[in-house]
């Protein structure tokens, strides 16, 4: 976590301040409009179904960024960005 | 068969063939262990394919050692073992001398031109048992050497 605090955004702030309820995929940092869009067509509408994804792939966040990268063509700043944003979020509330 | 036809079983105990730590396999995740899987072959090929077929020389070149050496190791063990009596009989450390002495030279009689990694290794290993084993002897010899010679002089010493 700490070689990411240059690059975390008010986005990711937000997001892992509290828990996500029923957040919007978007909410999560890293995902816009069209890659929430995207994630969204493919079923993952809220930012919990994201999570669910990443608790399968174990927390691992090079996975994880592999498949959203894969899945939904982000790049790596964003796809690690949105990693990084649910692994901080469950060292806090899980 | 493709990656994509196999079972989820399947894909599991490949991913952990090749250390690829997974967890569940279903849809939302299968792609993405497949994908790794295949990287992971591509820069490995050898390992998972030819895995099973490399082990199983490995089993044959080692009956093939135990049919052929039990004369020649005998032999050896017998004549040690004769040795061992006569000059250490009080120590109970010669038994297990000896046997890891057979070990040695298990290993070191095998000089078949093909030698796996492994055996390699053992056999280093095996050199070193029997430079510690040779030292041993050495320091038991001495020792009986000091005290025949003490017991010598004591016994004039007495007379």
């Amino acid at each position: 976590s700490s070689g990411n605090m240059s690059t975390t955004s008010q986005k990711h702030r937000d997001f892992v301040g509290e828990p996500m309820g029923d957040k919007a995929v978007t909410a999560l940092s890293g995902i816009g409009e069209t890659l929430g869009k995207k994630l969204a067509t493919d079923g993952f509408d809220k930012a919990y179904v994201v999570l669910g994804q990443f608790l399968l792939l174990r927390k691992d966040t090079e996975m994880f960024t592999e498949w959203l990268k894969d899945t939904t063509g982000a790049n790596s700043r964003q796809a690690v960005s949105c990693a990084q944003c649910l692994k901080e979020w469950c060292d806090a509330f899980l | 068969m493709a990656l994509h036809e196999k079972s989820v079983e399947e894909i599991a105990e490949l991913l952990d063939e090749y250390g690829i730590k997974h967890g569940p396999i279903v849809d939302s995740t299968r792609s993405l262990y497949e994908k790794k899987l295949e990287r992971a072959m591509e820069d490995a090929p050898v390992k998972a394919s030819s895995d099973k077929t490399y082990y199983r020389e490995e089993e044959e070149e080692i009956t093939y050692i135990t049919y052929h050496s039990p004369v020649k190791r005998d032999g050896y063990t017998d004549a040690l073992k004769r040795r061992g009596n006569a000059k250490v009989d009080e120590s109970d450390e010669s038994d297990q001398e000896t046997e890891s002495l057979i070990h040695v030279t298990k290993r070191t009689a095998n000089h078949s031109p093909i030698q796996s990694k492994d055996q390699i290794r053992k056999s280093g290993g095996g050199m070193w048992l029997l430079l510690l084993l040779l030292s041993v002897l050495a320091a038991v010899g001495y020792y009986i050497y000091c005290r025949v010679t003490s017991n010598e002089e004591n016994t004039f010493g007495i007379q």
